[in-house]
């Protein structure tokens, strides 16, 4: 279990991150939303272990954050930050490779193959990276995080995702969604950053909603879908239209101007 | 598709022997040619007669110049190349930036420094042979040192190594140290003047047995360290963060490979001076030719500064015979024209 308790961070005077608790499970994908500069990049760094809360503690599997070194800490959790650039000339097959580091080399072959079957980018291992498209670039780096706790092992691993759909279509939207979800069966806990609340609320199973460095409301997908609260966290109205082919039942509309959005529901 | 990649050992074992037989290659060249050609025979009985097998070959006068001057040369080239060229690798992974050279974190223009002040304020004058073969290169490694603790002091200010801010320091404390050196050559008269000069271009011919052991310790076994830490470089060049959320302890290792390669080029630059260009373009070349996995490209970066070195040599000693041309001149002039060409002729294939 990921676990967070009472974690507390300020930069200077500001508080970026106040009194939050939470916790994953695994096979479990937990989404943060919440507004820009909420303090969700800050909770996901706390989360992560790169930065070190002021007060509060985040424990993963029983073992704090802060005990743990880094090459033990990369055994049981895999990050995948929002952006990661590639500087020098490497294939594909290299940068996924690289996640490896901790893994014993008479296993690399076999995982290289398990996970880029999975994430289809078999077809392009020996191109270049730079030559890649942006979904493709993605989903590389997504296999690269993958292969670093991919193998089943007697503890739980955690897998946390910093809006890895921001830059994609929809399609590679749902394609790595997709991938993420399957990975629950493998005993891995999954934390996700998004912005997309569809996205979240098709495939996610808890969600936080963070504000102003606030937990407003942590629970399941149902629980967390509710006009007013939603509207209350962004500052932007919302609507829910129910939609009982998707997973969550419904879908989150909002549009600029909210009030002609609601007359036109009306008239239909 | 999956199974028919050949494993990275062994591609890598054969790229390392291809680069192992041209660095023999031109070793050998470079004993057999000079003012004083030693005919290809006659060099090979000398350096079996010297392991133990006699063989008589060869007049004694051709055995003092290969194995007292040639020598020493061949191996200190060796040692110096590799050694740029293995530091230059590790900065670059290090600081994911293609542009830097070992020069940018200061040993250069530390070690200029202090060899300028030695060699204007202290050995100008009454130059005593001793103090002239041993202080200057002390004071130059040591000024080296001096120089790349202080952009490393500089960059740390906030308890954390931030990378630009590392490059920053390097830049401005390098453009102190010209400061300071032109104010050291406006006291300086002519000799000092030329002899500085010569240093600052690269100077080999004060190779002796006595410095291999030095070099050996201060380059050979920093590179061995060096070579250890490909996986951590590999990673590196992700990103820090990245690094770190691999299991890497990015601080440690950053700090480990800058002390490693400011000794390795602070012993080199202070036992023959500066020699431009060998530590920014040898990493390329490894990379343009092969790979960018540090596997290869550390030790690749070794062997082919070794070759690039003793090759540049060879060259700046046949030129203009009987006189020597500083080797920083041929490195530049040949390695610059042979890097553009290599830029655009591998651009289809790797980028």
């Amino acid at each position: 279990m990921l676990l967070a308790k009472d974690i507390h961070h300020c930069i200077g005077k500001r508080q970026i991150v106040d009194q939050i608790s939470l916790e994953v499970q695994p096979g479990e994908i937990l989404a943060i939303l919440g507004p820009n500069g909420a303090g969700k990049s800050t909770l996901f760094k706390l989360l992560s272990g790169e930065v070190v809360c002021k007060r509060g503690m985040v424990s993963y599997n029983q073992f704090e954050v802060g005990d743990l070194k880094a090459s033990e800490l990369a055994k049981i959790r895999a990050v995948l930050p929002q952006h990661s650039q590639v500087n020098f000339p490497f294939t594909v097959r290299e940068v996924v490779t690289l996640g490896l580091h901790q893994v014993k080399v008479s296993r690399h072959q076999a995982i290289l193959e398990e996970v880029m079957e999975m994430t289809q980018i078999g077809k392009f291992a020996d191109k270049l990276y730079h030559q890649l498209s942006g979904g493709e670039q993605q989903r590389v780096q997504l296999s690269r995080v993958l292969v670093q706790i991919w193998e089943n092992q007697p503890y739980p691993r955690y897998l946390l995702l910093d809006e890895p759909t921001s830059s994609l279509d929809i399609a590679q939207q749902h394609a790595v969604l997709r991938i993420i979800k399957k990975l629950t069966t493998r005993n891995i806990g999954v934390v996700i950053i998004l912005h997309e609340l569809n996205l979240a609320a098709q495939y996610a199973d808890k969600i936080a909603l963070l504000k102003n460095g606030i937990l407003k409301k942590w629970g399941t997908v149902p629980e967390i879908m509710d006009e007013q609260l939603l509207e209350m966290v962004f500052d932007h109205p919302v609507l829910l239209i129910p939609y009982p082919a998707c997973a969550a039942g419904c879908f989150v509309a909002s549009a600029g101007n909210i009030s002609s959005a609601n007359q036109s529901i009306n008239q239909v | 598709m999956i199974q028919s990649i050949p494993t990275y050992s062994n591609v890598n074992t054969i790229r390392l022997s291809a680069l192992f037989g041209l660095l023999f290659f031109v070793c050998i060249a470079s004993l057999c040619l000079g003012a004083y050609a030693i005919p290809l025979g006659n060099t090979l009985s000398i350096l079996f007669n010297s392991i133990g097998i006699s063989s008589a070959n060869f007049e004694l006068s051709q055995s003092n110049v290969l194995l007292q001057i040639r020598l020493p040369r061949i191996l200190l080239n060796l040692l110096i190349g590799g050694g740029l060229g293995i530091a230059g690798a590790a900065l670059q992974g290090m600081f994911r930036n293609p542009l830097v050279e070992p020069g940018l974190i200061g040993v250069s223009s530390g070690s200029a420094l202090f060899a300028i002040i030695f060699i204007v304020f202290i050995s100008g004058g009454r130059t005593s042979a001793f103090l002239t073969s041993l202080g200057l290169p002390l004071f130059a490694f040591v000024g080296g040192l001096l120089h790349v603790g202080a952009v490393f002091k500089l960059s740390n200010s906030q308890g954390d190594s931030d990378t630009a801010t590392l490059i920053l320091a390097g830049i401005a404390i390098n453009a102190f140290a010209g400061a300071l050196i032109g104010l050291v050559l406006f006291f300086a008269d002519d000799s000092a003047l030329r002899s500085f000069t010569f240093w600052s271009l690269g100077d080999m011919s004060g190779a002796t047995w006595a410095k291999i052991p030095y070099a050996l310790a201060l380059i050979g076994i920093p590179s061995i360290f060096i070579l250890q830490k490909t996986r951590e470089l590999n990673a590196l060049a992700l990103g820090e963060q990245e690094a770190y959320h691999m299991g890497v302890p990015v601080r440690q290792v950053k700090i480990l490979i800058l002390i490693l390669s400011a000794l390795i080029v602070g012993a080199g630059v202070s036992m023959v001076g500066i020699i431009g260009f060998v530590g920014l373009v040898v990493p390329h070349l490894v990379r343009l030719l092969f790979s960018a996995d540090h596997r290869i490209v550390l030790p690749g970066s070794f062997l082919f500064g070794a070759i690039l070195l003793n090759a540049a040599d060879l060259i700046a000693r046949l030129i203009v015979i009987p006189a020597e041309m500083p080797i920083g001149v041929i490195t530049a002039l040949c390695g610059a024209p042979f890097f553009i060409w290599l830029i655009f002729n591998f651009k289809k294939t790797r980028s």
